[in-house]
């Protein structure tokens, strides 16, 4: 449905986009996830027709974006970071302006209506749009998105400036578009990436260090397999006795706790569980054990790994040493 | 196109602009059409009140166009009308006839008194017309040139005072004819005023060339709009 080939911007000699290329299915929720300022906006941007890539082609169902603009954006719903809202209109009279600027071939009334209950505005409709809330006016731009059925829907920070059961709301919608149309939304909040979308880009400094699902995203990153236990015992024995457990590559004493207590970094092999042969060799020698648990990395920290890139990744192994 | 024209048009008439330019104008019109009564003949409509309205109306305009692209940039509502199916051309072309539709609805409420006193006198239709059709020209034509301005700015301030500023200089542009000792430079100055343009209207005299030279310079202005609206994408 979309397919992105290297798409590059540049802003004089500051680089936004560095060689970004994927292709998206019918019917798929991406995520772009990144940092303020990785590119999100801007490839965004890009895809719908707002701004022309340096160097690189995008193509909507089958239409480039720069050669037959007009088919290309008739495929797309965008609802930009800022959602474009006339101040001095009325709910009604904005989305009928959109509906008309759209060229939409649909019975106008019904259709309307149609997205206003689907977004919940259907109250709102003879408001003025510069009286609602920050909420309402971001369900305002999600309908005019909505407006035409387009087959692709590309949602920057959908919601952004919703209130909890909003967001629910507007997630759930999101999921249930998902079905027929393919969905592009970014964000900086994970949970909710985690949450809607069938796959995950994630984006930083202009490039994409992370391309796959949410579950393979958190599985490819946390390979290595880590143990955080706490036993209670003679410092020097816990250490050598945990060292000598078979699979165990490497142990560090993250230092006493408690009194008497100590907590290690059990490293062990891939796809190991190491669970129960620490238990084993507490059990043999009687120590304690008064915690335990698996490090495996959350996509929190997927995510901070990946565009942490150079800063925490030096910073960390570091201050391991300096534990030791 | 015709989504851009009606919402711009509603715009107009939704916030004080569009009421505010009217107001102006209307009263100013009024005041001429006194002086005139006062002289007693018909016949002065069109030297006594268009022409005097000329170089009001160059300064009423740039207030009808100030906020036409200014706005859209500093909302980010342009990010609807650039993502959506439609081409710059009409979107340029749909503002420029609803601010164009605004300064028609002027000059027809203008004639209001020349209607008024055709009940008691025969006021020259044939020089009327000619004279309004000349106004709505340079009117048009100094929109054109507002639009194309708002299009470089975020600000509608700094909209309205550059458009000011042009729309003066083109009023005033004749006057420098006389002083520039160059026989070419003085036609050149001549050329481009709109006043010398407008003035032979008002003396019935419908002058061809500049009911070209109005038109082109709006079309001239209404395409460099859209070229800056397509040149954004690749900043």
């Amino acid at each position: 449905m979309i397919e992105v080939k290297n798409l590059t911007k540049r802003y004089g000699s500051n680089l936004a986009l560095n060689h970004i290329s994927f292709t998206l299915e019918e019917g798929t929720i991406l995520g772009f996830l990144g940092p303020n300022g990785a590119g999100k906006s801007t490839t965004m941007n890009i895809i719908t027709g707002y701004l022309s890539p340096t160097e690189g082609s995008v193509t909507v169902g089958g239409f480039d974006t720069l050669e037959n603009p007009m088919e290309a954006k008739k495929r797309i719903g965008y609802l930009p970071e800022i959602p474009p809202l006339y101040n001095d209109m009325t709910v009604r009279e904005y989305l009928s302006f959109m509906y008309e600027l759209k060229k939409v071939k649909l019975p106008k009334k019904e259709h309307i209506a149609e997205i206003c209950a689907l977004v919940k505005i259907d109250d709102m409709m003879n408001r003025l749009i510069a009286n609602l809330s920050k909420g309402y006016k971001q369900r305002v731009g999600i309908a005019q998105a909505l407006l035409g059925n387009p087959p692709v829907l590309i949602l920057d920070e959908p919601t952004v400036g919703l209130d909890p059961k909003q967001i629910i709301e507007i997630r759930n919608l999101i999921k249930s578009l998902g079905q027929k149309h393919t969905v592009i939304l970014s964000s900086h909040i994970l949970p909710e990436v985690q949450a809607v979308c069938d796959r995950i880009i994630v984006v930083n400094r202009g490039a994409i260090v992370a391309d796959g699902t949410p579950d393979s995203l958190a599985h490819d990153l946390s390979r290595e397999n880590r143990l955080l236990v706490r036993m209670e015992g003679a410092e020097s024995d816990l250490h050598t006795a945990l060292q000598a457990i078979p699979g165990v590559e490497h142990v560090t004493n993250l230092g006493e706790k408690e009194p008497g207590v100590y907590e290690f970094s059990v490293e062990g092999a891939e796809h190991t569980d190491l669970r129960r042969p620490v238990f084993d060799a507490a059990a043999q020698h009687h120590w304690p054990i008064l915690g335990m648990k698996s490090s495996d990395l959350t996509l929190e920290e997927v995510f901070l790994r990946l565009i942490g890139g150079e800063t925490s990744e030096e910073a960390e192994p570091e201050e391991k040493e300096a534990a030791v | 196109m015709t989504a851009i024209f009606k919402k711009e048009l509603r715009s107009y008439f939704t916030s004080p602009v569009g009421y505010v330019c009217a107001a102006v104008l209307f009263a100013l019109y009024g005041f001429y059409y006194y002086s005139v009564m006062l002289v007693g003949s018909t016949y002065y409509i069109a030297a006594g009140v268009y022409s005097s309205m000329f170089i009001w109306s160059m300064m009423i305009l740039p207030i009808l166009t100030m906020r036409s692209f200014s706005e859209e940039q500093k909302n980010k509502t342009d990010q609807a009308l650039l993502t959506a199916p439609v081409g710059t051309g009409s979107i340029v072309l749909g503002k420029f006839l609803a601010s164009a539709a605004v300064y028609g609805i002027i000059m027809l409420g203008s004639l209001v008194p020349a209607v008024v006193l055709s009940f008691f006198s025969a006021p020259n239709w044939a020089l009327i017309a000619g004279t309004v059709f000349g106004s709505f020209l340079y009117g048009a034509a100094m929109l054109a040139i507002g639009i194309f301005i708002s299009s470089l700015t975020q600000s509608q301030i700094v909209a309205a005072i550059g458009t000011f500023g042009v729309s003066i200089l083109l009023v005033i542009v004749d006057q420098f004819s006389g002083m520039a000792g160059n026989e070419t430079a003085a036609k050149i100055l001549n050329w481009l005023s709109f006043n010398s343009r407008y003035t032979p209207f008002t003396n019935g005299i419908f002058n061809f060339a500049s009911i070209v030279f109005f038109l082109s310079v709006a079309a001239v202005f209404l395409f460099l709009t859209a070229r800056k609206l397509e040149s954004r994408r690749w900043n």
